[in-house]
């Protein structure tokens, strides 16, 4: 019996096993009054400051959107047709990724269209890929110029873009692009002549659900990369269902509206096909709308492990049994709820060490009315709920986040947070004004103040911070390497944006480009009278995006480095002497040290 | 006076764009605005119309409605309460801290606003602050709600003893609120005992708690229209709470007699109740005002079968399978249904569409090797049983399936009794039980070791003389035949 599922159902019941039916109201918050106020406090400090200048001039924003200077002209199109069909609401990501391997950052981004029935798809409904040409004028920083070259690449992704996943999935040294679509996926396999041919068929990697997102990453440890395919709900635009706002007015459902799929799990065979394992491993076995995921070993048995931010469910973690199959133990890990035992809507993930321990700490950004939730690892596959005491909680309740992670965007060696907003909700204040996409909210940048605390920064993080957006993915790289985290950012409906760092390079940094299977690779970069740093080389997480894989370790006032560790994702440990700072540095795989065995 | 009142009013509040609401709500949001005109708007009109707001979550005009109410009448306790539910719902912590706190002032009993306290201050991390407002809640009316959010407090802080006091404090007063079993867990996990976490999260669930807030149940209770009774409905139903569900459908019916989906979510919580009448009724009606409704058809469908009136069912089902071809459940339903009835080649074809869209579903595996054994497709049986449990390898139910084909299969050339023998094992060693031993009993017989068959026969008699006695007959033929000794193959 197929018990209250109704064919249409109501926004607002996003904790619709809940008994507390008075808290959905939260679900639905009104900025017109903030905006207003913001509005008068600008128009009063404008007086005073005519009447009374400034001792000192307005710190300079930390970052800066420089899309459209660099070429970066690109806009992604929910294809909005009226309907409020899901996936309109949901999209999309982009990569990060050096597809040429001339040691920049290039840049791939997905593509939405309309989903309206017999509606066609041209040119400007596809994927696009900007190859970045960096410029270093004698005797000045780098400078990023971003050229179009989809058609030239071979590049077609047609389908309903929401996420993009990087890597090397034949060990070629290239880098291959995974696009998850709202139907069927592509991956594209990097040729080495700046083409790329779909290999999706040969390889059998579809999957013609919704996908979110994907990872790669090397499950097995045998060497070659695995796939991820991170599946959401069983939306179709034939079972589309009409919902509501609290108020009663139309608006996007959640999730809750429709029934939850499985995942795919995809073991690569070595020999450029992969195998559905998703029943055998017991991935498939579990079906919950995933919008975020990261693949690393939250355990510490030395095997990667699959952690999957659900959008209204408990989340999983997936423990890697060593044998390709998982055992899903978010609940005993203490990572499928929050502190109060609620799920929240899992959206983006920040996989890091927050707090300077040593292990990787989780953060899950989540809807407007629920906080986004730190889960502070203990050590052994075991996290605390540590959001009431991070500072990061009571700023985010106003916001829906979907992109993020860590990062040290000042190079001070602790890594602080950045989350990109936007509501899937609609906003009544914004609705009032006209707004034809009343769903727009500010980003957030949060200061680790050291030891996991962090305060919100305030307007000084750019008016690129503050500007109201539909943000949905963000990919986290150092795009000029100048040796700071910048930050590509996926607006709904709105040109993509480029942050770029201006602060962080001022601090002393080193820069880390791991040769051979880096995917999921630890680095201890050991400092003389400082605790190390832990850093990861990853492209997962955030929401629907890929980052750049190469690690950078801000050092802040130690930077007086003893030596570099590499923990490869097959449990080898290298020792690398202290690399140059302010530099890029390959480190390749069996040309350090190994560590001395002692009795 | 009306238009000056309203003039006072423009100033005060910023009213919110009413456009597509759904009338019954704009209606009566425009009446409240119209009566606050009417009323001379004292304190009481805008407290009521703040509330009004506020029910359907326009916080910044409930927020307006109630600051207004309370600089007119200062002695009120409701208004600034009001306005700290407000600001709370809105994110704006610090101001309803403010607003809380005068509410308090004037009223120190309203110990629900203390639970909003130490709510918000926990979100802020200001735990000495929390657990301060939250002991003065510690009265019998908000106690659990308190004890709830102490327990939270003491995880915050790490204290996993006082955590666990709290939270099993909280439980004994409300057992249903199955969440803070979480919580329980998490403070055991940290207190080292592991298996108290785990027995602890066996019992969560998705119930949580709140106080009890006489002033914002109010509020919620304003809110009218056939989606807000809708909510109400689907959220009662899926805490269990049916009789309040089909209360809420029928209200939401009350508001529009045409609501295709509040018949249809009133059929579904009458099933769970056991009213399986009042259940078809009112997916009947649904289907008569939407014949091409879905979920209507598959749920009625499935209540007909479940009911033994597979033939009714049928079209039903056939309904689902048409307006949704990848509905997989719908699939696999119709599909036994043709099986039971006969139609072998039809039913087969949606069991393997049901397994193309959910390879996981182990119902519809069973199904389709079933049905190709009755087609005598024996081979191809055993191939897809293989298939299958190549994919879910642990599926007790599909090894009992391919464990009874490979020992007593009517074609000889598909057994392979040390497979059975293996498989029948291995489930039987997962879940004794009557079948599984008589499938040993099975796979021994084929392999010609009689005496031993005997014995896990007389197993299974013995189990089934309890769990289902009607077998006791089929099984003491085939323990003769083993009894007789070799040949006794089935």
């Amino acid at each position: 019996m197929r018990a209250c599922i109704p064919d249409k159902d109501l926004k607002d019941c996003k904790d619709c096993k809940d008994t507390e039916v008075f808290l959905s109201l939260q679900s639905l918050l009104s900025f017109g009054s903030l905006l207003s106020r913001v509005l008068a406090s600008a128009f009063l400090l404008c007086v005073l400051l005519a009447t009374h200048p400034p001792a000192h001039a307005a710190p300079p924003d930390l970052f800066v959107d420089r899309a459209a200077d660099w070429g970066l002209a690109f806009t992604y199109a929910s294809g909005r047709t009226g309907e409020l069909y899901f996936p309109e609401i949901m999209g999309g990501g982009a990569a990060l990724f050096d597809y040429d391997n001339d040691g920049d950052l290039d840049v791939f981004v997905v593509q939405g269209h309309s989903l309206k029935p017999g509606a066609t798809v041209g040119p400007e409904g596809r994927g696009r890929l900007f190859r970045n040409d960096l410029i270093t004028p004698q005797g000045r920083n780098a400078v990023p110029r971003f050229v179009d070259v989809t058609e030239a690449s071979g590049i077609r992704a047609t389908g309903y873009g929401m996420g993009v996943a990087t890597g090397d999935y034949d060990n070629d040294g290239r880098t291959d692009l995974y696009v998850a679509n709202f139907g069927s996926n592509q991956l594209w396999h990097n040729e080495g002549d700046g083409k790329f041919t779909d290999a999706t068929a040969k390889t059998g990697t579809d999957d013609p659900r919704w996908s979110a997102g994907a990872a790669f990453a090397d499950l097995d440890r045998d060497g070659w990369l695995d796939l991820f395919v991170l599946n959401y709900v069983d939306f179709s635009v034939q079972n589309n269902v009409r919902c509501y706002a609290p108020s009663s007015r139309r608006d996007y459902c959640g999730p809750q509206a429709f029934p939850p799929v499985t995942s795919r799990l995809l073991r690569n065979r070595g020999n450029g096909t992969f195998e559905d394992v998703s029943l055998k491993s017991g991935i498939g076995r579990k079906a919950g709308p995933g919008l975020g995921v990261v693949a690393a070993d939250l355990d510490g048995n030395g095997w990667p492990d699959l952690f999957v931010a659900n959008d209204g469910s408990p989340s999983f973690l997936w423990l890697n049994q060593k044998d390709f199959t998982f055992k899903e133990d978010g609940l005993l890990a203490g990572v499928a709820v929050n502190a109060a035992g609620k799920p929240e809507a899992g959206m983006g993930i920040a996989l890091g060490d927050c707090d300077g321990d040593g292990d990787d700490d989780l953060l899950i950004t989540h809807l407007t009315g629920e906080t986004n939730t730190l889960y502070l690892s203990q050590g052994g596959g075991l996290f605390e709920d540590a959001t009431a005491r991070s500072g990061l909680g009571a700023p985010s309740l106003p916001y829906t986040g979907f992109g993020t992670a860590w990062l040290d965007f000042d190079n001070d060696g602790w890594l602080d947070l950045a989350a990109f907003n936007g509501a899937v909700n609609l906003n009544g204040a914004q609705w009032a004004k006209g707004d034809l996409f009343p769903y727009a909210q500010p980003d957030q940048l949060f200061r680790n103040q050291g030891g996991g605390h962090f305060v919100a920064v305030g307007p000084e993080a750019g008016v690129a911070f503050r500007t109201p957006r539909v943000s949905r993915g963000a990919a986290f790289g150092d795009v000029d390497n100048d040796g700071d985290t910048d930050i590509l950012v996926v607006d709904t409906d709105s040109p993509v944006r480029l942050l770029v760092n201006e602060s962080g390079s001022r601090n002393s940094w080193l820069g880390l480009r791991l040769v051979g299977k880096p995917v999921g690779a630890r680095v201890e970069v050991r400092r003389k009278g400082s605790l190390s740093l832990w850093r990861r080389a990853a492209t997962d997480g955030s929401y629907a995006s890929a980052s750049d894989p190469r690690v950078l370790v801000g050092l802040g006032a130690s930077s007086e480095v003893m030596e570099v560790r590499v923990l490869w994702p097959d449990g080898i440990v290298e020792i690398f002497p202290p690399p140059p700072l302010r530099a890029y540095t390959t480190l390749v795989r069996g040309t350090g040290k190994a560590p001395e065995t002692r009795p | 006076m009306g238009k000056l009142g309203m003039a006072v009013l423009l100033l005060a509040v910023r009213f919110p764009d009413l456009s597509g609401l759904e009338s019954a709500v704009a209606d009566q949001i425009a009446e409240m605005q119209r009566l606050l005109d009417h009323q001379g708007a004292g304190a009481a009109a805008y407290g009521d119309l703040g509330q009004v707001y506020l029910a359907y979550g326009f916080n910044d005009a409930a927020t307006d409605c109630f600051r207004e109410a309370a600089a007119m009448d200062a002695r009120d306790w409701r208004w600034p309460y009001l306005l700290g539910a407000a600001q709370q719902a809105a994110g704006r912590l610090d101001e309803a801290v403010t607003a809380f706190g005068q509410a308090l002032g004037l009223a120190p009993d309203s110990t629900a606003g203390y639970v909003h306290l130490g709510e918000i201050r926990l979100l802020q991390g200001r735990l000495d602050e929390a657990e301060a407002a939250l002991r003065k809640a510690l009265v019998p009316a908000t106690a659990a709600a308190s004890h709830s959010l102490l327990g939270q407090v003491a995880l915050a802080r790490r204290d996993f003893r006082a955590a666990a006091e709290h939270l099993e404090a909280a439980l004994a007063a409300v057992p249903e609120a199955s969440r803070l079993h979480v919580p329980l867990a998490m403070a055991y996990r940290g207190l080292g005992d592991r298996a108290r976490a785990e027995e602890q999260l066996g019992k969560a669930g998705a119930v949580g708690l709140r106080a009890p807030d006489p002033l914002l149940d109010g509020v919620a209770a304003l809110r009218v229209g056939e989606r807000v009774a809708m909510m109400r409905g689907r959220v009662a139903a899926q805490a269990g709470r049916y009789q309040d569900a089909i209360q809420e459908f029928r209200r939401a019916l009350a508001a529009r007699p045409e609501s295709v989906e509040a018949r249809v979510n009133l059929g579904s919580v009458l099933a769970l109740t056991g009213d399986r009448t009042g259940a078809m009724d009112s997916l009947r009606e649904a289907l008569r005002l939407d014949p091409a409704n879905a979920t209507a058809h598959f749920n009625l469908g499935s209540l007909l079968a479940d009911g033994g009136s597979p033939e009714e069912a049928r079209p039903h089902l056939e309904a689902a399978v048409a307006a949704r071809p990848e509905d997989a459940e719908a699939r696999r339903l119709l599909a036994k249904i043709l099986r039971d009835a006969g139609r072998l080649p039809a039913a087969l074809e949606h069991y393997r569409r049901a397994v193309e869209l959910a390879p996981g579903d182990e119902a519809a595996r069973l199904g389709e090797a079933e049905t190709l054994v009755r087609l005598g497709r024996y081979a191809e049986a055993r191939t897809r049983l293989d298939e299958a449990l190549g994919q879910m390898p642990g599926s007790g139910l599909l090894s009992h399936a391919q464990a009874r084909l490979l020992a007593a299969c009517p074609d000889p050339s598909v057994r392979d009794g040390e497979r059975a023998l293996k498989l029948a094992l291995s489930v039987w060693q997962a879940r004794p039980a009557a079948p599984h031993a008589e499938t040993v009993a099975l796979a021994l017989a084929e392999l010609g070791r009689c005496d031993e068959a005997a014995i896990w026969q007389r197993t299974a008699r013995e189990r089934a003389q309890i769990e289902a006695p009607a077998r006791l007959g089929d099984l003491d033929r085939a323990l003769a035949r083993y009894e007789k000794g070799a040949p006794c193959r089935p």
